[in-house]
């Protein structure tokens, strides 16, 4: 169709024209870079829904600026309902002792508030926590509930900044702009999407004045049963020093997890292969 | 609830020897507990059976130790959790089961057996359908809010079948309420005071004694429903006088039946519950001792005001039925309780630095009986191990009502505990 336009259209415009098709982008539709909302959707894909299932061991290590240091150690599970969509997550925490045996439920609805449930043995009682609040500390830690089950790509506005190496990887650089300020605690966030895994290496969350806040960065990935995994994720905030880092171990995915994991059954008794 | 400290060190035993037979080595964990709470308010009158009461600074000194193993395989769980507690007021030394239960794993069933602590209902310190035994003592002192509840020696059934769950809990023995008596270190309401020759009665141990509580609950759409029905005794005594004259304590019966729901909406979480408590051995309302029969209801709301900011409040209202009858059995010195009892509750937690500081206040006030307690705490976790807690518990109201009787007990308290 080109070299039909080409014969009916002056030498000048047709020259033009080959310059645009010349644009790597344009010449090669194959290769071309997916949209900077695609990145997301992918990169959201990668972290936070790989398998139908999963179970890893995380330890987290909060660390203060002067130092001080604390620890959580937790069993995770999760299972999806639908790729991108519903999510349930299962938590046993096997530390610290103040917290220990105590499990948490969460099922995640894409576009409204999650349902949350803590149980807390000493009482066996079963709580309903309120879950208004994504952006909410996930015990204590720097990393919020939403680092941890992720963020729905269609809250914020998505740019292509750039493309640059980080590390050794090839990696697009999106920004993100929440489309409700109001919503969240920083005005824009700037992620380093890995062109291979497409999963997060780094992301920059700067604050509603413009100024650097918190820091994430993948420290070491890894190939899990075929899935790119982030198994040691750091979360610094550079304005009160404080960090958190979160090893995973033990992951393993497609385990069949049954529905009847993700219920308050299984609040009161957790299954012995998540507290051990 | 006390236990002699040979039970108490064999079932530890029992535990470590079920340990051995599972594959892993057996962790032990539990802390070690020093918490005390000074008295702020000295009483100008007392009666002779509140004397201690009204002498003793301290409403609560004591060293606590815990240890807790917990033994598990696939299909089986065993759990211990005991306390060896010193009491530096009374300047004695006693041990306490916890909660010492076997579980069984079946697919479709849990069974547990043994001291086990139970826990029903929706609301936030206002019990409904929650009926199984409580340590008022222990929360009116200052202790840890944990040990409000107590365990039951019973046994649990829990079946789930495609979404629903139905539990049965059979208590042979039955195990009342602890609650501030004659020469203790409480002041309360005594209206027979004058009366210090005193016995309770136990409905325990006898067969045709048993208590019974089923609870059948599902979630639907994401509401969490439960729908309960108990048959047992009220865990506060009733006392009438008997020949002597002597002051007879007894447990009369108690059908309770009732619902709750709770469930995310309106930006937070909506609590709803309901229950009839049908006092048996009272039906018409004429029985001074017995307490009468009453409709209870409660409506809940949590909501996450900022991050690590969440507020709650509660309605709660209880309705006496046959209240002509009541008022006219009322002697002299005896509380008269309006038809209705309306109760507000407020609770606010503020977590800071990265949570490890947890401030809090819990107010709660009958609008129409003008009692009201209040209890503002403040709880640091020094490090992983080490935590700290201060805190107040102030009541007030008219001097024969639920929480305006405990007004001279208003207590300073703090505990210092190092968990392992």
């Amino acid at each position: 169709m080109v070299a039909v336009m080409t014969k009916a259209l002056p030498r000048a415009m047709a020259a033009g024209l080959l310059a645009l098709l010349a644009v790597p982008g344009l010449a090669r539709p194959a290769a071309a870079p997916p949209s900077a909302d695609e990145m997301i959707a992918r990169a959201h894909l990668a972290m936070f829904y790989p398998g139908e299932d999963m179970r890893a061991r995380v330890t987290m290590r909060l660390v203060s600026r002067a130092g001080g240091e604390r620890r959580r150690e937790l069993t995770m599970t999760r299972r999806d309902l639908q790729d991108g969509g519903e999510q349930r997550y299962f938590i046993y925490f096997h530390r610290p002792p103040d917290v220990r045996d105590m499990t948490f439920l969460v099922w995640k609805y894409p576009g409204r508030d999650d349902d949350r449930w803590l149980y807390v043995p000493a009482i066996k009682l079963v709580r309903r926590i309120a879950a208004s609040d994504r952006r909410s500390s996930f015990a204590g830690s720097d990393f919020s509930y939403e680092d941890i089950s992720g963020r729905e790509p269609e809250e914020d506005t998505h740019t292509l900044v750039r493309e640059e190496k980080t590390g050794a990887r090839d990696a697009y650089v999106v920004e993100s702009v929440p489309k409700d300020p109001g919503s969240v605690d920083f005005g824009r966030k700037l992620s380093w999407i890995d062109k291979a895994t497409w999963l997060p290496l780094k992301e920059e969350y700067y604050d509603r004045r413009g100024e650097l806040a918190r820091v994430f960065t993948a420290e070491e990935v890894k190939a899990v049963q075929g899935f790119w995994t982030v198994t040691k994720r750091l979360m610094k905030n550079v304005q009160t020093g404080h960090s958190t880092e979160a090893v995973l171990s033990d992951v393993r995915y497609n385990l069949k997890l049954a529905p009847d994991l993700f219920s308050e059954r299984a609040l009161r008794a957790p299954p012995a292969e998540l507290t051990r | 609830m006390k236990c002699s400290l040979f039970v108490v060190a064999g079932l530890l035993v029992t535990a470590a020897a079920g340990g051995v037979a599972a594959e892993e080595p057996l962790p032990i964990h539990g802390f070690l507990q020093a918490a005390s709470a000074y008295r702020l308010l000295r009483p100008d009158a007392c009666p002779r059976t509140q004397r201690l009461a009204c002498e003793e600074e301290f409403v609560l000194g004591e060293g606590r130790a815990r240890l807790e193993v917990e033994p598990r395989g696939e299909r089986w769980g065993l759990t211990v959790k005991a306390e060896l507690i010193w009491d530096a007021v009374a300047g004695e030394v006693d041990g306490d089961l916890r909660e010492g239960y076997l579980d069984l794993r079946f697919p479709a069933l849990d069974l547990r057996a043994g001291r086990q602590i139970v826990t029903w209902g929706v609301g936030d310190l206002v019990f409904i359908n929650d009926v199984f035994p409580k340590d008022w003592v222990a929360f009116v002192s200052g202790l840890p809010l944990e040990y409000l509840k107590k365990g039951s020696d019973a046994v649990s059934a829990t079946g789930h079948w495609r979404g629903t769950s139905v539990q049965l809990v059979l208590t042979p023995r039955f195990e009342a309420d602890t609650l501030p008596e004659a020469g203790g270190r409480l002041r309360f309401h005594d209206p027979m005071a004058a009366i210090e020759a005193r016995r309770t009665d136990d409905p325990s141990p006898s067969l045709d004694h048993l208590e019974s509580g089923l609870r059948v609950f599902r979630n639907l759409a994401g509401w969490d429903l439960s729908l309960y029905a108990y048959r047992g005794f009220f865990r506060a005594p009733a006392a009438e006088v008997e020949a002597g004259p002597r002051l007879r304590f007894f447990f009369p019966p108690l059908d309770v039946w009732g619902a709750s729901a709770q469930g995310a909406a309106l930006g937070g979480v909506v609590s709803v519950e309901a229950g009839y408590h049908d006092s048996r051995a009272d039906r018409s309302g004429r029985n001074p001792a017995v307490e009468n029969s009453s409709f209870r209801f409660l409506a809940g709301y949590q909501r996450e005001i900022v991050p690590d900011l969440t507020a709650s409040g509660q309605y709660y209202v209880q309705a006496m039925e046959d209240h002509a009858a009541y008022r006219r059995t009322r002697g002299p010195g005896m509380a008269r309780r309006p038809a209705l009892r309306h109760v507000l509750t407020l609770r606010l937690t503020r977590l800071l630095w990265h949570q490890t500081l947890r401030l809090g206040v819990f107010a709660l006030a009958s609008p129409n009986e003008g009692d009201w307690y209040v209890g503002p705490e403040a709880r640091y976790q020094i490090t992983d191990a080490w935590s700290a807690t201060v805190g107040v518990n102030a009541f007030g109201g008219p001097r024969r009502s639920e929480f305006g009787q405990f007004e001279g007990n208003a207590n300073l308290y703090a505990a210092v505990r190092y968990a392992f």
